[in-house]
């Protein structure tokens, strides 16, 4: 089951990069060059639809959003904040300047649990409307401890939300073929990787290291920039940049996981609010989702799994010498 | 100390060696201080040379991800292990010490050194097991104690003592971006060995060798554990 990340057509709207590399974000394709789509204003307000779905009513929607914004208001490097404007009966579709969260039914997306769509001001990359659905052809629970054959709504919330602040998907996770064409996940690094943790779970009701310093990035808060580091390089094969490398700093004094991508032909990352510390680097093809997930166009996956020789530090309120990882083909 | 030579049938062995022997042995043999030389009391000696430093864990690290399960938690999935290790260094030391007594003394010590982590990789579904070469560190260790020079014979160049102390830990990662403090104690034995001097008032020059456990707190550390490992150094020691 895939949460899609949907976004408005002919909105200028794209998966990309902001000039810092870092983290991979919704952005806006402005005078050739591509920045961050985020929210000026905030609160940010929402509406929720008043639809119930299969047992859920659009109260119990109400407080599972309540919930999930403020999980993402909660995070102390990040600025935030989510404001409920009441019910309403429009559907979360459509232009009418209100962001509306609710249930739709999709019988088209059969595998899509929810998705977000924006309308961004395509000259400055500001968000200034966003949707979100879930969709009504699956069945959901807002039990506190979750419930067996039920998606918990909470987590698709966290994780909708998450794009609706600007965040992209993470590819933090490993996942197995399934009978049939699906793909399960064995395990999550990140509320914003793109599969859905089967039904039942609950884990992703918290958000991940990964989570955190991507919206940190997104919207730093006071003492952000001074209080975490970077870690920079480039990822090669053969002496050229491989594009689209996912590449996952892990400190092993912490536990705390971060994952993002090369961004350029050059094969160039950034990995941004880094808790400061030592950190042992993973490149890795991103091969466990499709790569359709997270970039809107192909990108190299022959490379096998490889670290880098040395651990590379994130240092405070800076950024690391830049290293290079080299990869070999498959 | 011809009676020791004697019952070894003269066969060559020097006194120092037979003390060697004898004290690991942990037989005391009488004290005979009127034949073994002593530090200057109210003097200073300075010593200069190298040490050797053990290598020993770091920690071992998982990376987990969020197993797939109902409810809140469920048996994590294991990306990799990471296994390190800081490895063995020499580097020079420096130490300055005071005799309070022929006997005792106090002293400081200094040294530097650039020890590297090593990072053994393992459990990776995707990579087979692989040695990184880790990242060199700079270290410095500030440190302070006592030496008890021991109450036996050992002829007229040879001295064994005692020492114990602690100091500060100082570790710089690899670019010099971030520091981490932490404290080191040990305790351990050694043998000063005078070219010249250690009777009377002549200025001292000699060698000195010292083995020590020592114990590590804090630091580069991943689990946050005490380290133990030994530490070996030889010295020219020069009395002023």
């Amino acid at each position: 089951m895939t949460r899609l990340l949907a976004a408005t057509a002919a909105l200028l709207l794209t998966v990309g990069s902001s000039s810092s590399l870092a983290y991979l974000k919704l952005g806006a394709l402005v005078n050739g060059h591509v920045i961050d789509a985020t929210w000026q204003q905030q609160p940010i307000g929402y509406f929720i639809a008043n639809r119930d779905s299969n047992g859920v009513t659009a109260n119990d929607l109400r407080g599972a959003v309540e919930r999930a914004t403020n999980t993402w208001a909660s995070v102390g490097f990040a600025s935030v904040r989510f404001s409920y404007q009441g019910m309403t009966t429009a559907p979360p579709e459509g232009t009418d300047g209100r962001n509306t969260i609710g249930f739709l039914d999709r019988a088209d997306l059969d595998r899509v649990l929810g998705a977000t769509s924006f309308m961004i001001d395509a000259t400055t990359g500001a968000i200034y409307e966003a949707d979100v659905f879930f969709n009504t052809r699956f069945a959901f629970s807002v039990a506190p401890g979750g419930q067996a054959d039920r998606v918990d709504l909470e987590s698709v919330a966290l994780h909708e939300l998450g794009h609706l602040l600007g965040l992209g998907h993470s590819a933090i996770g490993e996942t197995e073929g399934t009978a049939g064409t699906g793909r399960r996940v064995l395990g999550s690094g990140s509320v914003m990787f793109p599969l859905a943790l089967s039904a039942g779970a609950t884990a992703d009701r918290v958000l991940q290291a990964d989570d955190i310093a991507g919206i940190s990035d997104l919207y730093p808060g006071a003492g952000s920039l001074m209080e975490t580091g970077g870690i920079v390089g480039r990822v090669t094969k053969n002496g050229q940049g491989v594009n689209g490398a996912h590449v996952v700093a892990f400190n092993p004094e912490t536990g705390v996981l971060i994952g993002n991508f090369t961004l350029t032909p050059a094969g160039e990352f950034v990995i941004a609010r880094l808790p400061p510390g030592p950190y042992l680097l993973r490149a890795e093809p991103v091969d466990d989702v499709s790569p359709d997930s997270f970039f809107p166009t192909p990108v190299d996956v022959d490379f096998r799994v490889t670290y880098a020789s040395r651990m590379v530090v994130a240092p405070r309120g800076g950024s690391s010498n830049s290293i290079e990882i080299q990869v070999l083909p498959k | 100390m011809t009676h020791l030579r004697q019952g070894f049938g003269g066969q060559g062995f020097s006194t120092q060696a037979l003390f060697f022997c004898v004290v690991f042995l942990g037989a005391a043999v009488p004290a005979r201080a009127q034949s073994s030389p002593e530090l200057r009391a109210h003097h200073i000696t300075i010593n200069a040379g190298l040490l050797w430093s053990g290598g020993y864990d770091v920690g071992t690290a998982t990376a987990q991800l969020r197993g797939n399960g109902s409810g809140p938690s469920a048996p994590p999935f294991t990306l990799f292990t990471a296994n390190s290790r800081l490895k063995s260094t020499i580097a020079p030391e420096i130490r300055v010490g005071v005799a309070l007594t022929p006997r005792l003394a106090i002293e400081g010590g200094a040294s530097f050194s650039s020890p590297s982590i090593g990072v053994a990789i393992s459990a990776d579904a995707e990579a087979p097991p692989q040695e990184l070469a880790g990242e060199e560190l700079q270290q410095y260790v500030f440190d302070g104690g006592v030496t008890w020079q021991l109450p036996v014979s050992t002829g007229p160049r040879l001295a064994l003592f005692v020492s114990g102390g602690g100091g500060y830990l100082r570790q710089l990662h690899e670019e010099r971006t971030l520091g981490e403090t932490g404290q080191v104690y040990y305790t351990g034995a050694g043998a000063r060995y005078w070219l010249r001097g250690g009777h009377g008032t002549t200025k001292a020059l000699g060698l000195r060798g010292d083995v020590r456990v020592n114990f590590r707190r804090q630091g580069i550390d991943f689990e946050d554990k005490m380290r133990t490992y030994p530490r070996f150094s030889v010295f020219l020691f020069v009395g002023l």
